[in-house]
């Protein structure tokens, strides 16, 4: 910005220096002037001019109000807003008259009442009284245009931005107007509900109430809602977000704004997902295993002095199973008293994301200004970070090119195979322009272990570390692994020896309560300790239970996939005491020393790992880290190429669709997104096999059989069959496919 | 609808001519499945060709009869009696406008101005325009489509 | 009879037929203009100040200037030709095409080369079945004479759209879209179709190009109301007239003649009771001003317009508030529902004159109608909305008895005699009249 030319503009009799081309509307509030506006929303691409509410008097241009939202500020440009205009007082006076004629006028009943942009424009520029006398449109309402949204569109005042945002940044193209002039109308194609990673954001872009969550139907007005800025937790984006409480309980989720990271967009499971905090299941008390009548509740106290009794009992032979969605605070807290307390070294950890990225790291924001971006790997990128998904759309509008390595992708490669797609793509011409591009990105979404070691070795070979417009992703699959693996490896420096008989395995989280091979250490384990949220993954298998909490009742801090370090905030009560403070607790019983302060915890750690950031650096909107130097690493193991299927059967990839887990499962809005029971096939092996999508398949391997219905994917790679991880089971390998 | 495609430098220009190819499929309207066909043949979204086709008053989004009857009814035919001519239509086929026959045989539809302002009343039956209809005429052109 | 230009010699010939066309010197200056640099053809239409025949009466030349060069812009050039005739009144482009289709391609082709354009589009309303048809042939006709040449002609039928008229809606149909006006700047000339640099030209404008070439500029200008109405219009007649119909004349001819030398004068022995222009969206004059002029700017001193140049001629058996309505519910059906001025304003306005018809208004509703029409002008997105409200206004102004006689008698004066009486307005998509009953969900 500092290198483009400045210009003077007058408004309102207001002088104000800005950079060429800026917007008028923000040339004005820069001067401290409002452009009121209601189409106009820059995220959603050019200016369209529609709703008319921005109409101003320019000098020198004919004389009639001009839509100030596609003027752009030049040299001695002089405008005149509603303030100093008589022509633009009443033209926006106008506008507001046209907009209120068919509006319901129901404010009272309307959730959007007291944030609602309709509301206060008209209040600030609007008649007092209405003149329209007659029959005003009526439509039935609300309507659903999906579970999870409402659709009122007597409140509808037809400024597009909904169906733009559809159109032209989710690309889904789903909401759309249909009729036409007073007759338009927002719908869905044949009312099916409104299906994508991203239609929530329709809700926040509504400028009046006619988008609304269902969530909170009837439970908020805006003015009571106390808003918590934190950050998601449910993917390793980590979007920057408010959430909304009242009296403790969470009401809704908004996005908040971090240009460098979401740009202010984010995803039905970050937006809609937080009410499995109320979920009918959710463990509120300490839960001990009783035999023959499985678990009971118990006192803090007591649940605490049976912890203490496991620990000392396993006699330094425990295993910690982590989730990757602890806080940076709490899987230190754990480690440390795991580890320093007890000597115990062994643990289960998130997938390795590697340090070496940290040679190539980038805002996300730096996909929308590459040339070329080669996302490598076996899942799509909304499944794994949906926002990285968004910029990857914003930056093929702007006309970068974009290679899909992957079973889904442009080129082609089996599964699990992305370590040797990153070596093939070394020698090949995609390869050189990647090594001379200078606004090159590279994406890892998951296809086999090490991914963050390959990855670094690809960008570190293509010469990214000396390019500043280059950069190098890896997509986890949990929202903190990183953070996590940090802290545990911060709390000692001590080996783990592995193959004893384990005493106790702690399994911390969720995510490793679901983790089939978690469970089957546990075969392994004299005793279990679970922390989870919910009493459906803790039976069956615990000795002792202990609540969890979720991402949205913590203080702390968690490390994105940029590497971005970032504030939680507790934005709800949780029904029982946070992990770290009890984990403090039990600390202190083994004599190690542990703060239950996230705050305290997180110097402490930071010391270690951060470089000594506080929480004051951090801040609301966390910078990113600068970039780490380069050192080249040891050639990358190679990995096992998993074997191709043999004798006709299909190789199964199993994915974690973006709609599936703990959380979204106890969401009912979020139902309708989770995929049904199917196997995707590639066409070609679809017609071989003479199946058509929505037939029921039978699908074998290893002795389990499933049905599951055949839908078939134009861009699957033949000889792979693709299946929900939910829906898989225990298939694995080759899959045999019959009708 | 492909090769319909081709004719432009993108794609989607071709949504308008491969709807009303899918409207002359589909018995002169657009069903659910037309618009998913138009969109699997353009790579577009069935939301989308449908909003695209409900902007415009010659796809017709409900069922209509197998012959279409349209009678101008703007200023310059009604300044000439179009509204005669409409309800001699309506009188011969017995609905009024917007409607369909029992038969399935005729839709009569008013419409907006078609472009034959000095030659009123202008009547288009399945796009052909009649110039200079006169109420008294209705009758026979009737009995003309009835006769096929 | 004045000297025809853009329907030379189809008086006499079946210029649909190429040879005959060809007969009469057709394609002889595309040949010439192909060997004469652009810019001398676009000097050539400056002298002739060639005039946009759309209704806007921009200079032909200098919207061909404003074409960036490919060294400037570096995509594809496009013409589009404006065939989506629509506003009612109008019927000009439909007889060019029907009659002189090789002279509407030759002036494309020539205008392609003039901007420098490989592509040109012509985009025919949905409802010209038979012109589409008769150009079709034409086309294959010229193509298969190796008349085009490297450059391509796109037929593209509209589907019912007004809108589609305007040339910014035109090319969001074009690209397959709703066709709803673009937000300006950017202009098409810079950024048209595909976001590249487009002319766009009505058919009549393109159609005079050929004729004006073999005239000369110089020799074009002298035609008609010089210097800025030169040459001649295709006059469309029709309303209560004896002989409605396309007139080819100069312009600069008065109503007055229109009316009563060439179209037959008023049939039944009915008095003028009012005259609109150029097309149903131009201000009225009332009867005592048809001696003025059919050009630019005698018309302009009167506050109305040329437009298209179509006469519609009223008696007095109209009633004004049914022409005011019926106009209104006409505009209202073609808002494209983009911008707020015009798609509720349009509708606010048939409801207002619903109730002034139907005796139930006030008379501050009918200072209200006029406020609500200066509300909508020059608010809008495009000139849709114009072209509603300047014409209910003029009505008021000029006949404000008969409004005021509405309201003060509680119903139409005409009681059922007038012309106009049960008018009927089209139903919508979904078989629902538009303001009476509506809100049916798609």
């Amino acid at each position: 910005m500092s290198t483009a030319e400045l210009v003077t503009v007058t408004i309102d009799e207001r002088s104000v220096q800005v950079p060429k081309g800026t917007g008028l509307v923000e040339t004005a509030a820069m001067a401290g002037i409002e452009i009121p506006v209601f189409c106009y929303e820059p995220r959603l691409g050019a200016a369209v001019g529609a709703c008319r509410m921005c109409l101003v008097e320019v000098e020198g241009m004919p004389p009639k109000p001009q839509a100030g939202c596609t003027l752009s500020a030049q040299e001695g440009m002089v405008v005149k807003t509603a303030r100093t205009s008589e022509l633009a007082r009443s033209a926006q006076n106008a506008t507001l008259e046209f907009i209120l004629v068919n509006h319901p006028l129901d404010c009272p009943v309307c959730d959007k009442g007291g944030e609602c942009p309709l509301q206060d424009l008209t209040f600030r520029y609007g008649p007092g009284r209405t003149r329209m006398t007659f029959e005003k449109r009526t439509f039935e309402k609300p309507i659903p245009i999906s579970p999870a949204i409402s659709l009122d569109r007597e409140r509808c005042i037809l400024c597009y931005r909904c169906t733009r945002f559809s159109e032209s940044v989710s690309e889904d193209g789903q909401l759309v107007a249909v009729n036409r002039g007073a007759q338009s109308l927002i719908a869905t194609f044949e009312d099916e509900p409104y299906t994508g990673p991203f239609t929530g954001n329709v809700t926040e872009l509504c400028p009046v109430g006619a988008l609304l969550p269902t969530q909170p139907r009837f439970e908020i007005r805006p003015w009571e809602l106390q808003s918590v800025p934190t950050v998601c937790g449910l993917c390793p984006v980590g979007c920057n977000i408010d959430v909304n409480q009242r009296e403790g309980k969470v009401k809704r989720i908004l996005s908040r704004n971090h240009p460098e990271l979401d740009e202010g967009w984010l995803c039905d499971k970050g937006r809609f997902g937080f009410s499995h905090l109320y979920a009918q299941d959710r463990i509120t008390d300490p839960l001990r295993r009783v035999r023959r009548r499985g678990l009971e509740e118990l006192s803090w106290a007591d649940a605490l002095d049976e912890a203490e009794r496991l620990l000392r009992a396993a006699e330094g032979r425990i295993a910690v199973a982590l989730s990757g969605s602890e806080t940076n605070e709490h899987a230190y807290g754990l480690a440390k008293l795991i580890r320093r307390g007890l000597a115990s070294h062994s643990a289960v950890l998130p997938e390795e994301t590697g340090a070496g990225l940290d040679a190539f790291r980038a805002p996300l924001a730096a996909i929308r200004d590459a040339e070329l971006v080669v996302v490598l790997g076996d899942d799509p990128v909304a499944e794994r970070a949906p926002i990285a998904d968004l910029w990857l759309r914003k930056a093929r509008r702007a006309g970068a090119e974009i290679v899909e390595l992957g079973p889904l992708g442009d080129l082609q490669v089996a599964p699990g195979t992305t370590a040797q797609a990153c070596r093939k793509l070394l020698r090949s011409e995609l390869g050189s322009r990647l090594r001379t591009s200078e606004r090159a990105i590279l994406i890892w979404s998951g296809g086999g272990a090490g991914g963050g070691s390959h990855l670094a070795a690809l960008a570190g070979e293509l010469g990214f570390a000396a390019k500043p417009g280059c950069a190098a992703f890896l997509l986890p699959e949990t929202a903190n692994g990183r953070g996590v693996a940090e802290a545990w490896a911060a709390a000692s420096d001590e080996e783990g020896a592995e193959d004893q008989p384990l005493g106790l395995l702690i399994v911390s989280g969720d995510e490793a309560a679901a983790n089939p091979n978690v469970r089957a250490l546990a075969e392994r384990a004299e005793s279990v300790l679970a922390i989870t949220m919910f009493h459906t993954l803790a039976v069956g298998w615990s000795d002792l239970v202990l609540p969890g909490t979720s991402y949205l009742e913590r203080d702390g801090t968690y490390v994105n996939l940029e590497g971005r370090i970032q504030r939680l905030r507790r934005a709800a009560i949780p029904p029982a005491p946070d992990e770290l403070a009890w984990i403090a607790e039990l600390a202190a019983r083994f004599q190690v020393e542990l703060s239950p302060h996230p705050s305290l915890v997180f110097s402490e750690l930071s010391e270690r790992v951060f470089g000594g950031v506080t929480y004051e650096d951090l801040g609301e909107q966390a910078r990113l880290p600068e970039r780490a130097p380069f050192a080249a690493t040891a050639e990358s193991p190679d990995e096992p190429v998993p074997a191709e299927a043999a004798g006709g059967g299909l190789q199964l990839l199993r994915y974690r669709p973006l709609f599936s887990g703990a959380a979204v499962e106890r969401v009912p809005e979020l139902q309708f997104q989770r995929p049904p029971p199917q196997i995707e096939l590639s066409a070609e092996d679809a017609s071989r096999l003479g199946v058509s999508s929505g037939q029921p398949l039978s699908v074998r391997s290893n002795g389990t059989s499933l049905e599951l219905k055949a839908a078939v994917n134009r861009h699957l790679r033949p000889g792979t069959a693709r299946i929900a991880e939910e829906h898989a089971r225990r298939l694995h390998g080759s899959v045999e496919v019959s009708p | 609808m492909r090769a319909l495609a081709a004719s432009y430098p993108d794609s989607r220009s071709a949504v308008l001519p491969a709807l009303r190819l899918a409207q002359e499929r589909h018995q002169g309207w657009l069903p659910p499945e037309a618009f998913r066909e138009v969109g699997e043949a353009l790579e577009l979204t069935p939301a989308y060709c449908k909003s695209v086709a409900s902007f415009y008053d010659m796809l017709h989004l409900q069922p209509v009869g197998r012959r279409l009857v349209e009678v101008c009814t703007n200023i310059c035919c009604g300044l000439r009696g179009a509204q005669e001519v409409l309800r001699a239509f309506e009188d011969e086929l017995g609905v009024a406008p917007g409607e369909t026959t029992d038969d399935g045989e005729f839709t009569l539809r008013a419409v907006e101005c078609i472009g034959g302002c000095g030659w009123p009343t202008v009547v288009a039956i399945d796009d052909r325009h009649r110039l200079n209809v006169g109420a008294d005429e209705v009758a026979g052109i009737v009995a003309e489509l009835r006769r096929g | 009879m004045a000297e025809l230009i853009v329907l030379a010699g189809a008086q006499d010939r079946d210029l649909t037929q190429l040879a005959e066309y060809r007969a009469v010197g057709g394609y002889v200056q595309l040949e010439r203009a192909r060997a004469l640099a652009p810019t001398s053809v676009i000097e050539e239409l400056n002298t002739a100040n060639l005039r946009g025949r759309g209704g806007a009466f921009f200079p032909t030349g200098k919207k061909m200037q404003f074409i960036p060069s490919r060294e400037q812009i570096d995509k594809p050039h496009y013409v589009c030709v404006n065939a989506d005739e629509s506003e009612p009144g109008t019927f000009k482009d439909r007889e060019i095409m029907q009659r002189v289709p090789h002279r509407l391609l030759e002036g494309c082709l020539i205008a392609a080369h003039a901007i420098d354009a490989q592509h040109v589009f012509i985009y025919i309303r949905g409802e010209y079945l038979a012109e589409f048809e008769l150009l079709k042939t034409a086309l294959d006709d010229a193509r298969e004479a190796g008349l085009l040449g490297e450059t391509v002609i796109v037929l593209h039928r509209g589907a019912g759209a007004y809108i589609c008229g305007e040339e910014s809606g035109l090319l969001e149909s074009l690209e397959g879209k709703r066709g709803q006006p673009r937000s300006r700047p950017p202009f098409p000339a810079s950024s048209g179709l595909y976001a590249s640099p487009t002319l766009i030209n009505n058919v009549e404008t393109i159609a005079t190009i050929p004729k004006v070439l073999e005239l000369g500029g110089a020799e074009y200008a002298r035609l008609g109301a010089p210097p800025d109405s030169t040459g001649t219009r295709l006059f469309c007649v029709s309303g209560n007239v004896v002989k409605g119909g396309n007139y080819e004349l100069p312009m600069g001819i008065t109503i007055r003649e229109v009316i009563y030398d060439l179209a037959g004068g008023i049939p039944e022995g009915r008095e003028l009771k009012a005259v609109i222009p150029g097309g149903s969206s131009m201000p009225i004059l009332s009867a005592d001003q048809i001696d003025v002029p059919l050009e630019h700017d005698a018309l302009r001193a009167l506050d109305t317009f040329l437009g298209a140049a179509a006469v519609i001629v009223i008696d007095d058996r109209a009633c004004m508030v049914q022409l005011g309505l019926r106009v209104a519910q006409f505009y209202m059906h073609e808002s494209c529902g983009k911008c707020t001025p015009c798609r509720e304003g349009t509708r606010w306005l048939v409801q207002l004159l619903e109730a002034i018809e139907a005796g139930q208004a006030t008379h501050s509703q009918l200072e209200l109608l006029l406020d609500v029409c200066d509300r909508i002008l020059g608010k809008c997105l495009c000139p849709l909305g114009d072209a509603a409200a300047m014409p209910v206004a003029s009505y008021v102004v000029k006949f404000r008895e008969e409004f005021r006689a509405h309201v003060d008698q509680g119903r139409c004066p005409f009681g059922g005699a007038s012309s106009l009486e049960g008018l009927f307005a089209p139903v919508d998509q979904h078989g629902q009249h538009p303001v009476l009953a509506e809100g049916v969900p798609a």
